[in-house]
């Protein structure tokens, strides 16, 4: 018999995680989904408006408008404009804090671990610095400097971290983002009740939300952790529940900033914690991934092979993850940490310490990271961690599926690592796109979710259709997290492309699904997507290459997408992001996008059919280059 | 016979019955494409709200005694003698409306745009799963049961 | 059991439908004047070409054989022996029966005015007959005049409009269907009806017409001296209960055959159900009759209780219009008029001491059937702390807590 709450969980394309999970005793979010199965259709339309007291208003046959008059088209793109500035918010913070720790970093001498990353960045800041620290200082003051200009200063490194092309049409559109921080206030200001009621206005606030989001939130966070964590390199690592290792004292982590995490991964292999965690009864620390953050230490794996163990999963099996019975802690610092954790902590008697004030979780012992008392902080979380392990280590029931995950899923690829792996030039990736044996690239990035189909259903569906299309996938953020549990981020997933993808992917034994890791990491697609159109003389809506968000999740997925709608590629979302109760919305993000950006919105929720409509979006771009 | 029942303590006032039978008269549609807008979008459902009483489903019961069928000059509604429902037929309908007028509970109404047929609930009889409006409800405030006549 | 009913319309039907239903082997035989079954409330939308005499049917295509019923067609009864239980065909045939139901309806009625009574081209508007005949002077006709505008002399009106023919309506109070409207609502249709066309002559009586040598109706003159040309005449001017035949019957008439809740003549196993009652009025109370009347033949006891007669409701060009009570009140009945009107509706409420006394609905009326049940059982709104307008069933809603039917909570 089973005890949990609600007997039916949502189905898995990960069909180990989900047995694991429908035997479950604890709740989980994938319990959840049948009491919440039925939705809103107001809000899944976005014509639900709760901005006044007159409200909330409903886009009904009874009442076309608003009590103020607004019309669907206004409350949806309000709706969406307040959306993408959270979600731009979330990766501006995340930014923010990277390159103060990196200031911090480099005027404490810290150590910085990423020389090529450093050396990148100088170059495109146009930065003569021999001292790598004040080198270092000086990147994080730019950065720094940047975010913070009010709304009507434009930020100065976005023309020397953009393509030109794409420069030179954000310039023409009027979307070149002022200071990134204050641009999300902008957005909040101008949703408010009863300001800004042009929907078009609205959507090219977004893209330049979008562009702030991408080249600060994503491709910097990026570059200033390379350099303070060390760069990305290839190599097989495992993932899934068998990376927990009983013997140690596991420490689950979740979040999106990894250089939160640097000191105490570092702490945790010293000598004196090991002997504390002998002196418990353990071998040692275990550092277990989950969410982005995981996804960023596997993806830099190489530099901490003693302290990781490996990525458990995306957000929607940190549950799961939990649930093992062997994790003693969670550090998080961000999102994506469910609060469907806490009760399952409490249950299981799992110490949970959020080190970032922004996401303090409500049953969590808030502590906040601070550079200068680094020490101290981590050496009281390891006393708590291991206070953790003591209380409940013998008590608690262990519930392991070593089975579950596979030891040989291919990481840390990167814009660097992939070309060093090329031979330290695009040309062979080129050839082989120009040939034809890679017809083209997907960048199927985002969240996990458990709609469409259920947990990344529609991701592993559509990867499956588009690689059987000879068309190379490459995965940031929890989609790959799914993704490698399910083994498509192994070597033998080759047996599963089309004929010409697989040849390829053997002959140079990868899989044909590239893991990037992180969400953040859709800034390191970029960079690979700027540096092909760069080194063939096109502009990127020219390039065979198309984006796919299928189980999207949330609203830093939508500033996401601004990002790649402001690129001008072509946009797949398996679900509606809540805009389809408005005809304008629609017709601006799925036909005159194309004029605007060169982007594309394509809403399908069905794995085959959006195969097609992006194979056919790749075969024709193919055309179009003479190819 | 199968009726929807009612329980108004549970109703919300969200109008999610409404979209479904939008959307389930809007051929193809589903939640995210529904036309709210269209000039053809009717709800044969409502949702009243007093302040005293709350919320309150107005449904056609599919009465045992139907006052429409009753009132129907043109044989347009009828009641099955088989699933118990009352049915519309809008080829025969002459949009007379005096069904309109002998519905006691307010639930027939004339389309807004032509005037010439009349909205009224047809038990989602072609979808397999029964009234879409109680698949929509997410307290479960209309449920389908079996009534007998 | 045999159960003979004169007349196939509302009532006629009804009583069929419900002896068959609830007692199948009961035998039923219903005679009628006309050779099909229609609804007379659709006999415009055959004058208009809208739809052929099929479609103005109201039952199955194949009633009378599905549920077993004797239908004698194209017959007249023409004598009633109550003794004998037998009723007499023109056609010379004695039909026996053990209970009979009489729903022979109204006829039309052309009051004597010199002329009008001898124009051949003058046609009532209430069976299929009267319409195929109109039918085929609509063919040649290009004046219609139409005497009478209310509810059936509108709906000859629009149907000839549809027909292209110039229609004059002469009508002899201020204002069109003065019966069901106000002089507001009225003029809402008065216009619609000139903007198709259509020319009223109100506060006017035809006095004579000019019958031309083959004996048709030319020319209408009126009390005003206007004379109007006319190559079709329509009479609108009422209607009469149908009941000759049962002279020398027993049965009690007084312009109708008289009955009581139950239906029921003075006479034993005989009913009455319908226009011909005089208390029908109307096609839902007619077939509520009907179904009581069938009800109580068949033994059971069951009481007409909703007389409520002075509804109805209009649909011309798509302006519909919902009218229910006393609408139009005079001023020593000392009723409150509340009104309220916007761009597309215009809405009014007679209330006498919180009780409401009539309705006038012209816009949307969707929803608004639970107005007839505030009136006909004389519900005090007064302490409904709401604008009257407002009101709807909501207001008193309840339910059976086992069948899930509502009922009202007053």
């Amino acid at each position: 018999m089973n005890s949990n709450f609600s007997c039916k969980t949502c189905a898995s394309a990960d069909q180990k995680l989900e047995t694991f999970i429908s035997n479950l005793s604890v709740d989980t979010s994938h319990h959840r989904m049948e009491g919440q199965s039925v939705k809103c259709g107001f809000g899944l339309q976005g014509i639900c408006c709760r901005l006044c007291s007159n409200g909330p208003c409903r886009i009904t046959p009874d009442g076309p408008k608003g009590v103020c008059g607004a019309t669907a088209d206004t409350m949806v793109a309000r709706n969406f404009l307040r959306a993408v500035s959270a979600g731009s918010g979330c990766y501006i913070h995340i930014v923010e804090n990277t390159a103060l720790m990196l200031k911090k970093t480099a005027a404490s001498k810290g150590v910085l671990k990423g020389k090529v990353a450093l050396a990148k960045l100088a170059e495109i800041f146009e930065i003569n610095e021999a001292d790598e620290h004040v080198c270092a200082e000086k990147i994080a003051d730019m950065v720094l400097a940047d975010l913070y200009k009010p709304d009507y200063i434009k930020m100065e490194l976005v023309e020397k971290m953009a393509y030109k092309p794409r420069f030179d049409r954000w310039k023409e559109l009027g979307i070149l983002p002022g200071g990134a921080k204050s641009e999300v206030f902008s957005g909040v200001v101008k949703t408010s009740t009863n300001l800004n009621s042009d929907p078009v206005d609205m959507y090219l606030n977004c893209l330049k939300l979008g562009i702030s989001t991408g080249l600060y939130g994503l491709t910097l966070t990026n570059l200033l952790n390379d350099v303070m964590l060390g760069e990305p390199s290839i190599r097989l690592a495992p993932v899934g529940l068998r990376v927990i290792d009983t013997d140690y004292i596991n420490i689950m982590i979740t979040g999106h900033q990894h250089s939160i995490f640097s000191y105490l991964q570092d702490r945790l292999i010293q000598d004196d914690v090991i002997e504390k965690a002998k002196a418990v009864g353990a071998k040692g620390f275990k550092l277990v991934g989950c969410t982005c953050v995981g996804q960023d230490l596997q993806l830099r794996g190489e530099h901490y092979k003693e302290v990781f163990n490996g990525h458990a999963g995306n957000n929607f099996t940190s549950e799961a993850i939990l649930a093992t019975g062997a994790i003693d802690a969670v550090l998080s610092e961000f999102n994506c940490t469910l609060p469907g954790i806490e009760p399952i902590c409490d249950e299981l008697k799992i110490k949970q310490i959020c080190l970032d004030d922004v996401s303090k979780k409500a049953n969590a012992e808030m502590k906040p990271f601070v550079f200068e008392e680094k020490e101290s902080q981590s050496n009281e979380i390891i006393d708590a961690v291991i206070e953790s392990y003591q209380a409940r280590r013998g008590v608690v029931t262990l519930n392991m599926d070593a089975d579950h995950g596979n030891d040989d899923t291919l990481t840390g690829v990167s814009e660097g690592s992939l070309k060093s792996f090329l031979g330290g030039t695009w040309k062979p990736l080129i050839d082989l796109i120009v040939k034809g044996e890679i017809k083209g690239i997907a960048g199927v990035v985002g969240c996990s979710s458990l709609t469409a189909g259920g947990h990344d259903v529609l991701t592993i569906n559509l990867v499956k259709e588009l690689i059987a299309k000879d068309i190379l996938v490459l995965s940031a953020g929890c989609s790959s997290g799914g993704l490698e549990n399910v083994g498509l981020m192994s070597p033998s997933a080759a047996s599963l492309a089309g004929p010409k993808l697989r040849a390829v992917c053997e002959s140079l034994g990868i899989p044909p699904v590239l893991n990037f890791g992180p969400c953040l990491a859709i800034g390191r697609l970029e960079l690979v997507a700027t540096e092909l159109a760069e080194a063939i003389g096109v502009d990127l809506p020219q390039l065979p290459l198309v984006l796919s968000a299928p189980q999207w999740l949330e609203e830093q997925a939508l500033a996401d997408g601004a990002f790649g709608l402001a690129l001008g590629l072509p946009l797949h979302l398996g679900l509606p992001p809540f805009v389809t109760g408005s005809p304008v919305a629609v017709q601006v993000f799925t036909q005159d996008m194309l004029n605007l950006t060169g982007g594309q919105l394509i809403i399908d929720d069905n794995a085959k059919s959006a195969a097609e409509t992006l194979d056919a979006i790749i075969e024709k771009k193919r055309k179009e280059l003479n190819i | 016979m199968k009726r929807i029942i009612i329980d108004r303590e549970k109703c919300d006032g969200c109008l999610n019955c409404n979209i479904a039978c939008i959307s389930a008269h809007e051929e193809g549609s589903n939640f995210y494409t529904v036309n709210m807008q269209s000039p053809e979008a009717e709800t044969r459902n409502f949702i009243k709200f007093d302040a005293q009483k709350g919320y309150l489903p107005i449904f056609c019961r599919h009465c045992d005694e139907p006052e429409c069928v009753l009132s129907c000059m043109s044989g347009a509604l009828e009641k099955d003698p088989l699933t118990g429902h009352v049915q519309y037929d809008e080829s025969k309908c002459a949009a007379c409306y005096m069904c309109v007028m002998n519905c006691p509970y307010g639930v027939l109404k004339p389309d807004k745009q032509t005037r010439t047929k009349v909205i009224k609930c047809d038990f989602c009889e072609d979808k397999p799963d029964g009234p879409s409006c109680v698949k929509a409800c997410p307290k479960k405030a209309i449920e389908v049961k079996e009534v007998s006549l | 059991m045999k159960i003979v009913i004169i007349g196939a319309s509302a009532a006629g039907i009804s009583a069929a439908k419900t002896i068959k239903t609830s007692e199948p082997d009961t035998e039923v035989v219903i005679i009628s004047k006309e050779d099909s079954v229609h609804s007379r409330c659709m006999l415009h939308k055959f004058l208009g070409h809208e739809r052929d005499a099929k479609g103005i049917s109201f039952i199955a295509d194949n009633f009378f054989e599905s549920s077993g019923i004797t239908w004698l067609n194209n017959t007249t009864v023409i004598g009633l022996d109550a003794q004998k239980k037998t009723v007499k065909t023109h056609d010379n045939q004695d039909i026996s029966y053990d209970k009979l139901l009489i729903a022979t309806g109204a006829s039309y009625f052309i009051p004597p005015i010199p002329g009008l009574r001898e124009s051949k081209n003058v046609y009532g508007f209430r069976d299929l007959k009267d319409a195929q005949l109109l039918d085929n002077e609509c063919n040649t006709a290009q004046n219609a005049v139409v005497i009478g505008a209310g509810l059936v002399g509108m709906d000859a009106a629009v149907a000839m409009l549809e027909r292209g023919l110039k229609v004059t309506v002469i009508e002899m109070t201020q204002a069109v269907m003065s019966l069901q409207l106000d002089q507001k609502s009225a003029q809402a249709y008065q216009q619609l009806f000139e903007e198709h066309g259509a020319e009223f002559i109100l506060n006017d009586k035809v006095v004579s017409v000019d019958v031309d040598e083959v004996g048709r109706g030319k020319t209408i003159h009126l009390a005003s001296g206007k004379a109007v040309p006319a190559d079709v005449i329509v009479i609108a001017a009422g209607v009469r209960p149908a009941f000759n035949f049962t002279e020398g019957s027993g049965i009690d008439t007084n312009h109708a055959i008289l009955v009581g809740d139950d239906l029921k003549t003075n006479i034993d196993d005989i009913y009455a159900a319908g226009d011909v009652t005089g208390i029908a009025g109307i096609w839902p109370n007619a077939m509520k009759q009907g179904r009581i009347a069938a009800i109580n033949m068949l033994g059971e006891k069951l009481l007409y209780e909703d007389r409520y007669a002075l509804k109805n409701t209009v649909n011309f060009y798509g302006l519909t219009t919902l009218s229910l009570g006393n609408i139009n009140p005079e001023p020593e009945e000392n009723c409150e008029i509340l009104m309220r009107e916007d761009r597309y509706n215009y809405q009014k409420v007679v209330l006498k001491k919180g009780v409401v006394q009539g309705v006038i609905i012209q816009g949307n009326i969707g929803g608004t059937g639970f107005w007839q049940y505030l009136i006909k059982n004389k519900i005090d709104v007064s302490g409904i702390n709401k604008d009257v307008f407002s009101l709807s069933y909501a207001d008193f809603y309840d339910q059976d807590q086992n069948t899930g039917e509502y009922r009202y909570a007053v």
